[in-house]
């Protein structure tokens, strides 16, 4: 098929979550275990949320900023627990791709992919 | 497909969802517009102004080509206002959907005039004889067209196909009862979703068993061919993160079948004798997408379009969600996670839903309470507000299919390869065979008395 014969628009969608990752890796823990529905929170669950938060909001913080250098066109819009990026002229592949050169891994964001079909396409 | 994306001013990205959808989507536009013309047959109805009836001009069947240049002639007034009709309400749609207003006036002025020509010719005795009536005339037309001249771009900007057919399916909504849809509609569902399952399947095996494609590519190709054409397929694609390269073959292909399909389902409808209530039906289940099948059905008859939309419409399109629901998650449970997937979420199946299938139930809604009313008897009705939007509803499918036509060049839509095109003929030799028998042995008592 020729390159330029497109019939779609994709829209790559990342959501960069604030309090949560997808997985946990080996050797973290998950911060709000000792919080959440816990009769007796200890003030080190916080400083452990707190040391989370720090690495965390950083983490997201360089993505968008590894993000934004290898494509300038995103709508970036914030919520109170994520920040979302989207973008319809960077192929999700190499956006992915992008982040993962960059030491970003799977369980570091959620990735949804949308496609419309290009405008008057039967 | 034409350059179509130079009629759509460019704009940096922009944040999707929210109640913007309700201004900046083509389903929503074409609810409000289908919406906009049953209230309008209605309130003209009742202040006693036959305006909408007036502007449903149709050109009558005739062998001597003076009538049609007498009836031209004395209906000019009438056509020339439904001209203003339409490209007032298209152009508030397209303005709010960041299209070229300019260059719509112009291709849409040239779309209408075409419009006209074909509605006269395919009126005339000698081309109903040979069932080449206005549906296959305006293809034939618009094929001929795009796959001999370069289409430029403020044409392009007017064929708008699938914002016509969904206003047309909008506006069928107010032909049948809203009974009708609840009976027939679980009818239709399942005999739908036993093609749909049979032919996915057949798709999705050959594309990955036979032809080693990749299994989102299969799946993308496999839903195009088998749940409802191009929106299917793009859903299917963005659930499964199916490359882009990928889902534009799948539709390129989908549009590329369709097209053939027209042809091949009313030439097998005839030689086949099938009666017009089960051909609906079966053209329902085996074309890819609506604009196409519109096409098919229109050109057997009025009970055609009927069965064909209740199988498509309610049977097919109103499921989109479920399906992507299903393939995300199979995509996630049973394949190889590809990239940052989260589960599905059920709010999907809502979001994916097909808007312009609402407009379809709320007009027949409308139509059904006041035909239940007092106001007026049924045959009044039938007359002074239903009559005037079947005309209308004519007149944007002689646009969508003349629409197909002008933006389909089969060199461009031929290039996707023979693989993806095997794996996707594969399913319409299980379809085709399976809906016959659903439609016209199983099912035939059913879908003949369905008017």
């Amino acid at each position: 098929m020729r390159p330029d014969n497109e019939t779609c628009v994709q829209r790559a969608r990342f959501f960069f979550y604030f309090f949560e990752k997808k997985d946990w890796e080996p050797g973290e823990y998950p911060p709000f275990k000792d919080i959440l529905k816990v009769k007796k929170v200890e003030p080190e669950a916080v400083r452990n949320l707190n040391r989370f938060l720090n690495i965390r909001l950083e983490r997201i913080a360089s993505m968008m900023e590894v993000l934004m250098k290898a494509h300038e066109d995103w709508a970036v819009t914030g919520f109170k627990d994520h920040i979302l990026m989207e973008t319809e002229s960077f192929d999700f592949n190499d956006a992915v791709a992008v982040l993962k050169e960059n030491g970003f891994s799977d369980h570091e964001f959620i990735l949804k992919v949308e496609y419309t079909r290009l405008w008057g396409v039967l | 497909m034409g350059n179509i994306s130079t009629s759509y001013k460019s704009t940096s990205a922009s944040s999707s969802g929210g109640l913007s959808n309700l201004w900046n989507q083509e389903d929503s536009w074409a609810v409000w517009l289908g919406l906009t013309i049953v209230l309008l047959s209605i309130v003209f109805w009742g202040i006693g102004d036959n305006f909408m009836a007036w502007i449903g001009v149709k050109t009558p069947s005739y062998s001597n080509f003076q009538d049609p240049l007498n009836y031209l002639s004395s209906h000019k007034d009438s056509i020339f206002a439904l001209y203003l009709f339409f490209l007032i309400l298209f152009s508030i749609a397209f303005k709010a959907l960041n299209v070229k207003v300019k260059w719509f006036f112009a291709g849409f002025t040239f779309l209408f005039g075409l419009s006209v020509l074909v509605s006269v010719v395919g009126s005339w005795d000698v081309m109903k004889r040979y069932n080449i009536e206005t549906p296959l005339l305006a293809l034939v037309v618009g094929l001929l067209i795009s796959n001999l001249l370069k289409i430029p771009n403020w044409l392009n900007t007017a064929l708008q196909t699938q914002f016509y057919v969904k206003l047309g399916i909008v506006l069928m909504g107010a032909t049948l009862p809203f009974t009708l849809l609840l009976e027939a509609g679980s009818v239709a569902f399942s005999q739908a979703t036993i093609i749909a399952v049979a032919t996915f399947l057949s798709i999705y095996w050959t594309g990955t068993r036979l032809f080693s494609l990749d299994k989102r590519f299969a799946a993308t190709l496999a839903a195009g061919g088998s749940i409802c054409g191009v929106s299917a397929a793009i859903a299917v694609g963005g659930a499964v993160k199916a490359d882009k390269q990928h889902v534009s073959i799948a539709i390129s292909l989908v549009i590329l079948c369709s097209i053939i399909m027209i042809f091949i389902l009313p030439f097998a409808i005839n030689v086949l004798n099938v009666l017009p209530g089960p051909a609906g039906a079966w053209i329902g289940t085996a074309e890819f997408a609506d604009a196409p099948g519109m096409a098919a059905a229109a050109a057997i008859n009025e009970q055609a379009l009927r069965t064909f939309t209740l199988m498509k419409v309610v049977g097919r399109d109103m499921f989109i969600g479920i399906w992507c629901f299903i393939m995300a998650l199979v995509s996630i449970t049973r394949w190889d996670k590809r990239y940052g997937s989260s589960k599905p979420n059920a709010k999907d199946i809502w979001l994916r839903f097909p808007k312009f299938v609402l407009g379809f139930f709320i007009s027949s809604i409308i139509i059904s309470i006041l035909t239940a009313s007092n106001i007026g008897t049924p045959k009044v009705i039938n007359a002074n507000v239903i009559n005037p939007i079947i005309q209308l509803r004519d007149w944007s499918f002689i646009f969508t299919f003349l629409s197909i036509g002008l933006s389909s060049r089969f060199k461009e839509l031929a290039s996707a390869g023979w693989k993806p095109l095997a794996a996707i003929t594969a399913g319409v030799f299980v379809n085709l065979p399976l809906g016959y028998l659903l439609s016209v042995k199983i099912m035939n008592n059913f879908w003949t008395i369905v008017k």
